[in-house]
C-alpha cells in the first residue's frame, strides 16, 4: 500500500513537473515571439538598434537583424519594475564630462582647445597611436555615464578597468542605491513614476566607451 | 536629566524606524526586482495557440535573416576605424581604416558656414567606383588651409592624394586611398574613409557597385 501511495507521488510530481516544464516552454515561446516582432520592426528599417539582452547578458548594436557589435556585461544589479514590452528608444546620455568636439577657427589662435601631445617615451620615437590627435577619438568617450530610457529606466554603465572610485562617489552611489531608490520607490508619487535603475558593468573600459560611441540618442531598441 | 535621556531614547526610535522603513523598501524592491528579467513580455498561451506561435516565429526568424544584404557588403566600425568585408557570416577581409575626426571647421570673417567632419553612420550603397580618382576640393578645404576659395574649377581639382581607387557612397563621400598610412587606425578624415593600398585594391576589384555599406 505505501509502494502504491509513493509511486502515485512520484508519477503526480512527474506530471506536475512535466506540466510547470510545459507551461514554461510556452511562456519562452510567447516571449521569444514578442521579440521577434518588436525586433522586426525595427530590423525593417534602415537604422540601427540596440539589443539589451538580460538574461543573455550582452549588449548587441544590429542592424537588418545583423549584429554589429557585441558587448559581453560582466555584472549587472536592476531595480524596479519598467515596461519592457515593445520597442524602447534611448533619449538621452549624460555624463560628468561629456567629450567635447574640437572646434578649429583658422586664423584664431585660441579658440580651438586642441589637446597637447603626449611627450615621446623616453629611450625610443613615439608610434602614432600614442599621439593625441586633434579628434574625438574612442579614447576621448566616458567610461562612467548614464542612459536615459523613454520606459523611464535609467541605465548606468560602468567599467570595471575604468580606474577606482573616490570614497565620496562610492559613498554617493551607495547612498543612492541602498537608500534613495528604496524610499523613492515605496513612496514615490505616482504607479508609472516609478524608479527603474539598471546598473551595468563592463570587463572593459572600452567596451564602455564603445557603448558610449555606438548608442546615439535617439536610437531604438529592445530590451530582453 | 529624565528629558535627556527621553531625547536619546526618541533619537534612537526614530533611527531604528528609519532603519526598519528603509528595510522594508529595500526587500520590497527586491521582491519586485527579482522578476525583472521576465518582467514585462510573454504572455499565457493557450495549449491551441502554441502550434499556431510556433509558426509565427519561424515565419518571423525567416524574414529577420532576409532582411539581411545579399553577397559581398562592407562594415565599417567608426570607433575602432576597422573594415570588414563579409559575405553573409563570413568574413572575406578586415582593413584598418581611418574615418573622420569629429572635428568642426568654422569659417572665419563672421560667416556662419560650419562644417563637422565626421564619417557618416548608417546604410550606404557603393554607387561608384573610379580608378584614379583626383580630389575636387571643396570650399573647407581652403579654408581649413588658411587660403582663399578659387572660383576656377580648375583650381580645385588635386590628384594623387586619394590613392589608385575609390569607392563612392554619396553625397561626396569615399572610400579611398591614403599618403599618410602611418594614420591609419585613428580618426584624422574629413568624413570619408581611408584605405592601405593593398586592401583598397583588394575591395576595389572584389565589391561590386550596388553592395552595401554598413558604417557604424
Amino acid at each position: 500500500m505505501k509502494k502504491t501511495a509513493a509511486f502515485a507521488a512520484l508519477v503526480a510530481a512527474g506530471l506536475a513537473g512535466l506540466g510547470w516544464a510545459a507551461g514554461a516552454d510556452k511562456a519562452t515561446l510567447a516571449k521569444r515571439q514578442d521579440a521577434l516582432n518588436a525586433e522586426y520592426n525595427l530590423a525593417k528599417e534602415a537604422k540601427f538598434y540596440f539589443v539589451l539582452d538580460i538574461a543573455g547578458r550582452t549588449v548587441e548594436l544590429k542592424v537588418r537583424s545583423m549584429v554589429l557589435k557585441s558587448w559581453p556585461i560582466q555584472a549587472m544589479k536592476f531595480w524596479g519594475q519598467p515596461d519592457l514590452a515593445g520597442t524602447v528608444e534611448l533619449v538621452k546620455k549624460t555624463t560628468l564630462k561629456a567629450p567635447e568636439r574640437i572646434v578649429i577657427k583658422p586664423g584664431d589662435t585660441e579658440v580651438a582647445p586642441a589637446p597637447a601631445a603626449k611627450a615621446a617615451p623616453a629611450g625610443g620615437a613615439a608610434t602614432t597611436a600614442d599621439y593625441n590627435l586633434e579628434a574625438l577619438e574612442l579614447r576621448d568617450m566616458p567610461k562612467r555615464f548614464s542612459l536615459e530610457l523613454d520606459n523611464g529606466l535609467h541605465i548606468t554603465v560602468n567599467a570595471k578597468t575604468g580606474g577606482r572610485l573616490g570614497l565620496g562617489s562610492k559613498m554617493k552611489a551607495a547612498w543612492r542605491w541602498y537608500v534613495s531608490l528604496p524610499l523613492r520607490n515605496l513612496f514615490g508619487p505616482r504607479q508609472d513614476k516609478k524608479p527603474s535603475e539598471l546598473e551595468l558593468v563592463f570587463g572593459d573600459e572600452k567596451d564602455a566607451q564603445s557603448v558610449y560611441w555606438h548608442l546615439f540618442d535617439g536610437i531604438k531598441g529592445i530590451v530582453l | 536629566m529624565i528629558i535627556k535621556r527621553l531625547l536619546i531614547v526618541a533619537a534612537a526610535l526614530a533611527y531604528l524606524g528609519f532603519l526598519a522603513v528603509l528595510g522594508a523598501s529595500y526587500f520590497i524592491g527586491l521582491k519586485q526586482a527579482s522578476t525583472w528579467p521576465a518582467h514585462g513580455q510573454g504572455q499565457a498561451l493557450a495549449d491551441k495557440d502554441v502550434p499556431k506561435v510556433e509558426k509565427n516565429v519561424l515565419q518571423l526568424e525567416k524574414r529577420m535573416t532576409g532582411l539581411q544584404p545579399k553577397g559581398l557588403y562592407i562594415v565599417i566600425d567608426t570607433a575602432e576605424n576597422r573594415l570588414t568585408l563579409k559575405n553573409g557570416d563570413q568574413v572575406v577581409r578586415t582593413a584598418v581604416v581611418s574615418c573622420g575626426s569629429g572635428v568642426v571647421l568654422e569659417e572665419p570673417g563672421g560667416k556662419k558656414r560650419s562644417w563637422v567632419f565626421d564619417t557618416p553612420r548608417g546604410e550606404f550603397t557603393v554607387k561608384s567606383k573610379i580608378t584614379n580618382p583626383y580630389w575636387v576640393k571643396p570650399d573647407w578645404a581652403f579654408i581649413e588651409e588658411g587660403e582663399k576659395i578659387p572660383k576656377a574649377m580648375e583650381d580645385r581639382i588635386e590628384g594623387g592624394t586619394l590613392g589608385d581607387y575609390a569607392l563612392g557612397f554619396g553625397q561626396g563621400y569615399f572610400i579611398h586611398g591614403t599618403l599618410y598610412t602611418r594614420l591609419l587606425g585613428r580618426n584624422v578624415t574629413h568624413g570619408c574613409v581611408r584605405v592601405g593600398d593593398e586592401d583598397l585594391k583588394y575591395l576595389f576589384k572584389a565589391v561590386p557597385i550596388g553592395a552595401k555599406i554598413y558604417i557604424y
